[in-house]
């Protein structure tokens, strides 16, 4: 086996200078992208940073401006019809089926795609807790989103590629979610996932890449984000707050202090927060995560400062 | 000021497309009045004696025949009453885009969470609709105006803008009772279908008092009525400021009813809605085997929209063909109609069975086929293409079988009807061969054919200007196919229809237009699936 076919039976995913370009900005541009078969690839950036873009070049419901990409080794826009018959896909935006009923729904995409078996559907609905009686328009928005996991996962795909997939889930089925993308993995399945929530990677992804203004800005495993994980801190004192402490406490950024209040992006250990914090009367303390844009800005403006 | 003018283009496009078809059938049935009744008192005088017989027997279609020896009488006869049709159509299907398909859009939502209050979020869509409606209408008049102008037989222009009032009345009604139907329903195709079916109700109503029958109190239930009521066109005519005030205070009451029940239901919900099924969760997929097979799923998916077309085509194709043989027997004393018929081709009753029948099924047909392709641009915004294409069926396919589904729908209610016209001439003694009918049935196909592959390669090519498009280039094909034989246009310019493609083949079959008509359906589907291949997919 030559070095070219071992890297085509490991990689999932590959693009090449992959770019889609709809003016002003706006798109993908030049992303070199691997994603190795079996893994779990978060795929993780602010809204409209190009998420949507690079899965629908995927998907090959829009063709490239330039460069290529691969799924299993097929080209993703000539072998379109190929490459789906191994994928699930779930969109961004869900579709509008009117007043079919799921049931009906999951029977036409089956007749599709000719590899979904009923008991697999009816597994998945009842995991979900999915009535395919009712008619899609009566669907809550949380139960379009769980019939398109339905028809994503029905199939037991070798590629599942994952628009915002827990959008509109409660946390219970977000859980069932998770618990779906992990028997997907272990049977062999890759899993291409986007998100703008950083926490519901953590979850999940064994890799994530990050893409911001319609270009990949890092791409790492998991551990590797631990690096820009941070917590926006709002802190409130009895009187005036430590400033000085703060300001030289590691990882404590873009300290803003407002009368008796004090916030900040925090990224490190609460233990050394709090030990700084030892000797002021602190009223309350918030810790959110930030978004993602949040992030990057406190992050990327801290690296080049 | 923001939402009044959003609001006026929601508007836009049927405000357009109903002035441009007033305006052009306006100023198509003057100048046609003068070639057909002459320009002579007797030849008029024959013209509308004639005319007039044949009248009696349309009156479910218009109003009673009276001044036929006059351009403003043959104008409320032929066209206007023609046009308050077309204008209440598009006011039930503007009024439930407005009360129903923007919440279905998430517009309607939108604006209350932005601050605006119910009342005034229907309010300024009726006023909005009160302006566009206004201005198409005037727009209307105005050409029409301009035809009897063209035609050399004017009529006043102060009698033209009387019929502004009459027409604006029964248009808002239609748009009252749409908007009030789109409360009370959960959809917006549901809310069409219903208010559908009170406009051809109330329709009916004046129908059967044309015809002789007396509803007594009840006739000012008809808007069509009450529109009848004032007739400014002819020479004794008046406009009835009483049936307008009636008109106009049912549409505001039928509003204020609408903002009524807007404030007590929710959004999203009807007014009047069942208990949710209380039973057993479903947990497994549809059983329907149609579903899961190719072609036949969408044919499934339509089955109802299929069996409502060709029931009420069946039902319009017998009360055409029992027309046949009064018409004939109208025409033989009128000149200048025998002079179209010959042109035409039409000699005996079947011809006209033909030629009647097969017209108006063609333009029936087309918004048939316009409606597919409306639904195919739909595909495509709604996200089901999408899913089409993630399930790992081809483009090509996707176009072919759309392509397949139309014929095979098409062949269906064409079918149906054919039975409904045939049945009708057994009944009234009309000499119609079951083969030449048959035949003439199959050769609506290529008709289809070409059309939906015009459309669907619009569909690829500009999505949202797609059905305006193609309804241009069907409106345009039955206005060529009617008026050029009227007018004796060069063949080549009445070659120019997809209709007139299809000809006559009750009389003869043109071959050469129904291979003109198939290359025509070919060459549009390879520039479909052209532009399938290559355009992006999604919202």
């Amino acid at each position: 086996m030559t070095a070219a076919e071992e890297v085509a039976v490991t990689i999932a995913i590959h693009t090449d200078k992959l770019t889609k370009d709809y003016g002003a900005g706006h798109g993908i541009f030049d992303l070199d992208l691997d994603v190795n078969e079996g893994e779990v690839f978060g795929y993780l950036g602010p809204n409209g940073a190009g998420k949507t873009t690079t899965i629908k070049l995927l998907m090959a419901l829009s063709h490239a401006t330039t460069g290529a990409a691969s799924v299993f080794g097929l080209d993703a826009d000539r072998d379109a019809v190929a490459i789906k018959k191994r994928v699930g896909y779930v969109p961004g935006e869900l579709p509008q089926f009117g007043g079919w009923r799921g049931a009906e729904i999951v029977a036409y995409v089956a007749g599709l795609r000719g590899d979904i078996a009923d008991a697999d559907v009816e597994a998945i609905a009842k995991r979900l807790d999915l009535d395919l009686g009712r008619k899609y328009r009566e669907y809550s928005h949380g139960n379009k989103q769980k019939l398109a996991l339905l028809l994503a996962f029905g199939p037991k795909p070798d590629l599942l590629i994952l628009d915002e997939p827990t959008s509109g889930l409660d946390p219970l089925h977000q859980q069932q979610f998770y618990g779906l993308v992990r028997d997907a993995r272990a049977r062999g399945a890759t899993i291409f996932v986007s998100s703008h929530v950083l926490s519901e990677v953590e979850h999940i992804c064994d890799r994530v890449g990050i893409v911001r203004e319609g270009h990949l800005a890092m791409v790492g495993k998991l551990d590797e984000l631990a690096g820009i994980r941070a917590h926006r801190v709002r802190i409130e004192f009895a009187d005036t707050p430590p400033v000085e402490r703060l300001r030289s406490l590691p990882g404590f950024e873009s300290l803003t202090v407002d009368g008796h209040r004090a916030s900040g992006m925090f990224r490190g250990s609460f233990d050394e927060l709090i030990r700084a914090l030892d000797g002021s009367r602190v009223v309350t303390l918030e810790s959110r995560e930030p978004t993602l844009e949040e992030v990057f800005l406190s992050y990327y403006a801290g690296s080049t400062e | 000021m923001t939402l009044f003018r959003l609001a006026l283009q929601s508007h836009r496009t049927g405000a357009i497309a109903t002035a441009a078809i007033g305006g052009f059938a306006g100023i198509l049935n003057a100048t046609a009045y003068v070639s057909i009744a002459g320009a002579t008192p007797p030849d008029r005088a024959a013209f509308a004696h004639s005319m007039e017989i044949v009248g009696q027997q349309l009156t479910y279609l218009l109003p009673r025949p009276v001044q036929l020896d006059t351009m403003g009488g043959y104008l409320v006869w032929r066209d206007l009453s023609t046009i308050g049709i077309v204008y209440a159509v598009w006011a039930m299907l503007a009024a439930t885009g407005a009360g129903r398909g923007d919440e279905e859009k998430g517009l309607t939502e939108a604006w209350l969470a932005a601050g605006v209050s119910r009342a005034r979020w229907l309010l300024t869509r009726a006023g909005a609709f009160v302006a566009v409606a206004t201005a198409s209408l005037a727009i209307s008049l105005v050409l029409t105006e301009l035809g009897t102008v063209i035609a050399q037989d004017a009529v006043p222009a102060s009698a033209s803008a009387g019929e502004l009032l009459p027409l604006l009345a029964l248009t808002l009604w239609a748009f009252g009772a749409g908007l009030f139907v789109a409360q009370l329903t959960a959809t917006r195709r549901v809310a069409s279908v219903a208010a559908g079916i009170i406009v051809i109700a109330v329709f009916t109503l004046n129908s059967s008092l044309r015809a002789g029958a007396d509803p007594g109190q009840a006739r000012w239930l008809s808007p069509f009525y009450l529109f009848d009521r004032s007739t400014p066109l002819l020479a004794d005519g008046s406009v009835d400021p009483l049936a307008i005030a009636v008109s106009l205070a049912v549409a505001g009451l039928l509003v204020a009813l609408s903002v009524w029940a807007f404030l007590r239901r929710d959004v999203g919900g009807a007014l009047i809605r069942g208990r949710m099924p209380s039973g057993r969760p479903r947990w497994g997929p549809s059983s329907d085997p149609l579903l899961r097979l190719p072609v036949l799923a969408g044919i499934d998916q339509q089955r109802g929209w299929i069996v409502g077309w060709a029931v009420a085509m069946a039902i319009l194709g017998y009360f055409l063909s029992s027309l046949a043989r009064t018409i004939v027997d109208g025409f033989k004393d009128i000149p200048a109609m025998q002079v179209y018929l010959q042109r035409a081709g039409i000699s005996g009753y079947a011809d006209v069975v033909g030629a009647i029948w097969f017209s108006t099924a063609l333009l029936i047909m087309a918004i048939f086929v316009v409606a597919q392709v409306s639904s195919w641009a739909a595909d495509d915004a709604e996200g089901r293409l999408e899913t089409a294409l993630a399930a790992g069926v081809s483009r090509p396919r996707v176009v072919v079988e759309r392509i397949a589904v139309l014929l095979i729908g098409a062949g269906i209610v064409a079918g149906v009807s054919s039975v409904g016209v045939y049945v009708a001439a057994r009944a009234f003694d009309i000499p119609v061969p079951a083969d030449r009918l048959a035949l003439a049935t199959a050769l609506v196909l290529p008709v289809v054919f070409a059309l939906g592959a015009i459309g669907h390669a619009l569909v690829g090519w500009r999505p949202r200007v797609a059905v305006a498009l193609v309804a241009a280039v069907a409106v345009a094909s039955y206005f060529v196919q009617e008026f050029a034989p009227l007018f004796d246009w060069p063949e080549w310019a009445g070659r120019a229809s997809l209709f007139a493609l299809y000809g006559t083949p009750m009389t003869k079959v043109d071959w050469a237009g129904a291979a003109t008509l198939i290359v025509i359906g070919i060459a549009g589907t390879a520039v479909a699936l052209a532009a399938m291949r290559r355009r992006d997919v999604g919202r």
